[in-house]
């Protein structure tokens, strides 16, 4: 293991809407070392996309946040807005979830990519143009000088995700936020994408925001399994996937084609009023008395590998 | 953004004291607004607390009565422009195909011929009354109306409730009573509000360009004699400045009101992918 | 084509009123009309020949430039109206354009900012300022900067030593000042309505939160991200509101006296010219299919996703 190249510690994230605060996260731990890619786990709304968001501070200015997220030391969330948008891009940079929306249809694709480079590298006109040839290639879109002249709507959903990860590898960041790469598209673009950013990872810390377990297993060191704006699992990819301490992320495992496709019981929580307890228990099948009123802490069960469940307590 | 609902409430009261005042105008108003009350062109005094005017017509009691004739020109105007709208609107909308293309090519027609230059020469040969003009504002003024609901219900049409109940071999009509109107029943109270306030504008805007029923008092009409009569030239303020203040005043309540209630019933709240 | 559609509409329902433009005239000058008159007039503008007669020939003279007669002017119609569109122009098209401009800045700028205390003060005061109706605004601003500040003229176009002197530019945008400061802000607000609700809409869109995750502070995004992307219905809809501006044209001339097509529209009312009437709702609705037209055909070169030469808006 290397440094602790971020650090969040008691990350509580609330929206407030008419209905009350939507808690999408809830004292959230984590740390990412350097060099390693992790993988967070969970269904949609579990919370994932706020944690990722969080740290970019990309998140509506209304939203309340609480706790501290240390990049190299500094906490981002008490830094000023000019120091944030040094940050942003160069040092950390994202692939936002939904490609189809995340570039600006009016703007040619080699222009966007060119604005960050000019931006954070100090490149202009003739050559950052050419640095964001040079990345497109990099992420193997075909022809590359052509297609940064044009605009996102000629491109296709694997070619957009591509033209995102170009556009967020512009500055080489040391860390790297993936927001769900491998939504909507088909296998075998899934496959070509998910071949690119495991040459990508190296060198780099990465978080790896999926709900897909298999892309999960090919790229992640380890694994966190989020659930109702909470972290449940936590530990070395090998281990939470081939023995699952936590009884969602068996369940999880268990919905899983492979499997027997045999799905969790139940919805998820409202994540205005959460269950008092453990968070999962309605839906759990290996629950006990105290699930309902005491809330469980993340307990070691193996080397590096943590569980938030009674089970262990 | 906090005072919303004071807003809603202030500018609601505001319209209700307007009806108020019309419907009791003959109980307010001291004088018949066509008599000669006075002497002409007299300055505010107890009497005549707003003077008169050259024919020596009491200037309160006009200002009073015309709440009348403005209130029907935008609210019967909006009635007949929102009826119309909603009705052509759902219909072009639910069956598509063939009514909706026909109807939407008549509305690009009609679009393109002005509404006002339009209603001031129709205006000119038919001579209507207050309420035939109101009338004809309200179809005119709802074509526009009609494309907003129809592209709301185009949508409608293929939510899964709706054809969740076609497939349960609903009528037409049901469907459209009952699923699809009360879908757009917000967009049409938001619609009516602000066609009722439009075609205050416009009303008083004919009175203004001589176009008036010469047989009601209307603010318009009283603005134009004011101005063509020396109002301006004498600075006779308490003749030029009420009539324009109290459209001035509904309006803005109007305005108010349909954009408290479009907050309402469209936050546009965006709470962020969780 | 949408031209032509339009005027046969407007031939049906000038000719499906009760009564003919002959007899309204007439019974401007005459209590009782001789019946010799009448038919005199109705041979001159041949009303007594069959009505497909009367449309045939009505259209093609639209298409020739042959508008009609005016009855007041005792001059065609187009001769008219084209003298004085010249003024009508002056005064409209720096309105419109200072107001696009105006409308579209301010307009981005509190939607951009939604929430804020400039963004709650600038709605609450165009809601205000929308709600005035213009003739009232016009006669409030005559009142005010001509009659009482003694800033500007009363009205028309030019001063009476223009007489002597000739006309002279200056002396005109003395006299046009406040016509176009009226037509302004009665035209601003529904710019600045539609481009802040147009920049709301972007405002959320994903592309900006990749602007953002750039590092690109705030204002960039506004202006290389936001801003184009918002303007694009804009396009259509300030090309629609043309109609508006036309209709405040009328009162805004009329109150300051101003020479243009507004001003006449007054006056042919005030004497029931309907020649002349029906000649500007024609002038007036070419005005808005040529607006339609410009906007349709500059769509394409703000719209990467729409080929030129294609009408499929996104």
């Amino acid at each position: 293991m290397g440094d602790a190249l971020l650090c969040v510690r008691g990350l509580k994230v609330g929206f407030p809407t008419v209905d009350g605060v939507v808690k999408a996260s809830n004292a959230v731990d984590l740390t990412i070392q350097a060099g390693e890619t992790l993988a967070l786990l969970g269904e949609t709304g579990s919370g994932k996309t706020v944690l990722g968001m969080a740290i970019l501070r990309l998140l509506q200015p209304n939203t309340r946040i609480e706790g501290e997220i240390l990049y190299r030391g500094r906490d981002l969330l008490s830094l000023p807005q000019e120091e944030m948008q040094k940050i942003r891009g160069r040092e950390i940079a994202v692939v936002l979830q939904n490609s189809g929306t995340s570039l600006n249809p009016v703007l040619r694709v080699g222009d966007q990519i060119a604005e960050a480079i000019t931006l954070h590298r100090g490149l202009k006109g003739a050559e950052a143009e050419a640095a964001a040839v040079e990345l497109l290639e990099r992420v193997r879109i075909a022809d590359p000088a052509r297609m940064a002249r044009e605009y996102p709507h000629r491109f296709s959903g694997g070619m957009r995700e591509r033209a995102l990860i170009a556009l967020a590898l512009a500055c080489s960041p040391s860390f790297l936020i993936a927001d769900e790469p491998t939504r909507g598209l088909d296998a075998v673009t899934k496959h070509e994408i998910l071949a690119l950013f495991s040459e990508i990872n190296r060198g780099r810390s990465v978080l790896f925001i999926t709900h897909d377990i298999e892309a999960a297993a090919t790229l992640a060191t380890r694994v966190a399994v989020m659930y109702a704006g909470e972290i449940v699992e936590i530990g070395p990819v090998d281990a939470v996937l081939s023995s699952p301490a936590h009884p969602y992320t068996r369940g999880l495992l268990e919905s899983l084609p492979a499997r027997g496709m045999r799905p969790i019981p139940g919805s998820a929580p409202s994540l205005i009023a959460p269950p008092s307890g453990c968070r999962f228990f309605p839906r759990c099948s290996c629950s006990v008395g105290r699930c309902e009123t005491e809330h469980p802490g993340l307990v070691p069960v193996g080397p590096g590998h943590c569980a938030r469940c009674m089970l262990y307590d | 953004m906090p005072g919303r609902n004071a807003a809603l409430y202030l500018s609601l009261g505001v319209v209700l004291v307007y009806c108020a005042v019309a419907l009791f105008a003959p109980v307010i108003a001291p004088f018949d607004p066509f008599v000669i009350s006075g002497p002409p062109l007299a300055p505010p005094d107890a009497a005549h607390l707003l003077g008169t005017n050259d024919l020596a017509q009491d200037i309160f009691s006009r200002l009073i009565w015309g709440t009348r004739a403005t209130l029907i020109l935008g609210f019967l105007g909006a009635v007949v422009s929102v009826v119309m709208g909603t009705t052509v609107g759902i219909v072009a909308g639910y069956y598509g195909g063939r009514i909706d293309e026909a109807v939407m090519r008549f509305l690009d027609v009609m679009m393109t011929i002005p509404f006002f230059p339009l209603l001031l020469v129709l205006t000119i040969f038919l001579r209507p009354g207050i309420y035939v003009t109101a009338v004809i504002m309200g179809l005119l003024g709802g074509l526009g109306s009609v494309r907003i609901i129809r592209s709301q219900v185009l949508s409608l049409a293929v939510a899964d409730f709706v054809v969740g109940t076609k497939a349960l071999g609903a009528r037409d009509g049901y469907i459209m009573a009952r699923h699809i109107l009360p879908n757009v029943l917000p967009l049409v109270g938001v619609k009516f509000v602000t066609s009722a306030q439009h075609f205050m504008l416009v009303g008083i805007g004919l009175g203004f360009l001589g176009m008036g029923d010469p047989n009601v008092v209307d603010w318009g009409q009283m603005i134009e004699r004011a101005s063509k009569n020396g109002g301006i030239v004498l600075g006779l303020w308490w003749w030029l400045i009420p009539p324009g203040l109290a459209v001035t005043g509904i309006s803005l309540a109007l305005a108010w009101f349909a954009y408290a209630c479009e907050e309402r019933i469209n936050p546009r709240f965006q709470v962020m992918r969780v | 084509m949408a031209f032509g559609i339009s005027v046969t509409i407007m031939f049906v329902i000038l000719h499906l009123m009760p009564g003919d433009y002959i007899t309204l005239y007439l019974e401007g000058i005459y209590v009782i009309a001789p019946p010799e008159v009448v038919l005199a007039y109705n041979q001159a503008y041949g009303l007594d020949r069959p009505l497909i007669d009367q449309y045939f020939s009505y259209f093609l003279g639209v298409l020739q430039g042959d508008w009609g007669y005016s009855l007041s002017y005792s001059r065609p119609v187009l001769d008219v109206i084209s003298e004085k569109l010249v003024w009508t122009l002056v005064i409209l098209l720096p309105a419109t354009i200072l107001s696009i401009i105006a409308g579209i800045a301010i307009g981005a700028y509190s939607g951009w900012r939604r929430g804020s205390k400039a963004d709650v003060t600038l709605l609450n005061g165009m809601i205000f300022l929308r709600a005035i109706p213009s003739y009232w605004l016009a006669l409030m601003i005559l009142l005010v900067f001509a009659f009482y500040l003694d800033l500007f003229p009363l009205g028309g176009y030019v001063s009476l030593s223009a007489l002597d002197t000739g006309i002279d530019l200056l002396d005109v945008m003395n006299h046009a000042a406040l016509p176009i400061f009226t037509l302004f802000f009665f035209s601003v607000t529904g710019t600045y309505y539609l481009m802040r609700n147009s920049m709301l809409m972007t405002a959320g869109e994903d592309y900006i939160v990749t602007a953002r995750a750039k590092g690109l502070d705030d204002m960039t995004i506004l202006r290389q991200h936001a801003l184009k992307n918002a303007m694009l219905p804009m396009v259509t809809r300030v090309a629609l509101q043309c109609a508006g501006m036309l209709t405040g044209s009328i009162f805004v001339e009329t109150i300051f006296s101003w020479p243009g097509i507004g001003m006449l529209t007054f006056e042919a009312l005030q004497v029931r010219d309907l020649p002349l009437l029906q000649g500007i709702l024609l002038m007036d609705t070419l005005i808005v299919i040529v607006a339609n037209i410009g906007a349709d055909m500059i769509y394409p070169f703000v719209d990467p996703r729409v080929e030129v030469g294609s009408d499929a808006r996104a």
